[in-house]
């Protein structure tokens, strides 16, 4: 998630309401369950929601458009050259969000709201 | 009116505060129970809907469902399982876990016009589910394999109609021949 987010770990204040009355949209960094690992908690822009069509790239060469089926929203990390994201796990389910990130209280110097 | 300003200055209100704090915290720690059990341990829901006849008749069926399971990663194939729906996210579902992740998982793609079967390996972090009802029934078979965290709780004992209260018979393997 750079350059949003550090690689040693940020510490950020994420609201459990929004995802919950349906404020969640595009460009709003939200906490979401991996599908792939359900332990783990990952952090994540929404790029799409359903009814969106997503253009990505697979590789440098080869772009794909695929549209968010119903229910589903698309993630990908800011940092699109390494993440593992929905352009690998494909749309995730709106249920699967956890919260929406909206400020960062560590490191100091980055205290404040993210931006969207 | 004289006497109604009289009574009302005389009205012990230090105790009427005292006390209504004290009912409303107890009310207050009720309902922080209640809550509490209702998310981590112990749900009740009303079912309805043809998919999983007999299991759970049309109009309703009241039962209980306790949510240690899936944090523990206990539930398997055969487990009734509640879980969010991956086109709603506002419906709750009930249906019946077939297959965890790395199964193999053989179901009957659509018994109403065909017995076409098709067989399919559950990805990593998936489970398959679904409706004990196969012809009328929107599970896996449409929406594919969900992910686990989706799931919400694990039935294990209907509640209502009193005359089908009791826990509910683990199934095993559903019969390919259905």
């Amino acid at each position: 998630m750079l350059p949003t987010l550090n690689l040693t770990g940020d510490v950020v204040l994420a609201e459990h309401v929004s995802h919950r009355i349906g404020k969640v949209g595009r460009g709003d960094l939200v906490l979401v369950r991996s599908p792939v690992d359900p332990r783990r908690i990952l952090t994540k822009r929404v790029v799409g929601m359903e009814g969106d069509t997503v253009c990505f790239y697979v590789d440098p060469m080869y772009s794909q458009t695929t549209v968010v089926p119903k229910g589903h929203v698309w993630i990908q990390g800011d940092n699109t050259y390494a993440s593992s994201d929905s352009r690998h796990f494909g749309p995730l389910p709106y249920g699967l969000i956890q919260g929406k990130v909206f400020f960062r209280v560590w490191p100091p110097d980055g205290f404040g709201t993210l931006e969207q | 009116m004289v006497g109604l300003i009289g009574r009302l200055w005389n009205l012990p209100y230090k105790s009427i505060v005292k006390e209504a704090s004290g009912k409303t915290l107890a009310v207050t720690k009720f309902f922080c129970v209640l809550h509490i059990t209702n998310t981590y341990l112990c749900t009740f829901a009303l079912a309805y809907g043809p998919s999983m006849i007999p299991t759970f008749n049309l109009t309703g069926d009241m039962f209980l469902a306790e949510r240690l399971s899936i944090k523990f990663g206990k539930v398997g194939p055969g487990d009734i399982v509640l879980l969010r729906s991956p086109e709603s996210p506002r419906k709750v579902m009930v249906k019946r876990l077939l297959g965890l992740e790395s199964h193999s998982v053989t179901y009957v793609v659509d018994p109403m016009n065909s017995d076409r079967c098709d067989t399919i390996v559950v990805p990593k972090g998936h489970v398959w589910v679904e409706g004990d009802n196969i012809y009328n029934s929107r599970d896996s078979r449409q929406f594919g394999p969900v992910p686990y965290s989706l799931l919400e709780g694990r039935v294990f004992c209907k509640i209502w109609p009193p005359k089908e209260f009791g826990s509910l018979m683990k199934s095993g393997m559903k019969d390919p021949d259905l």
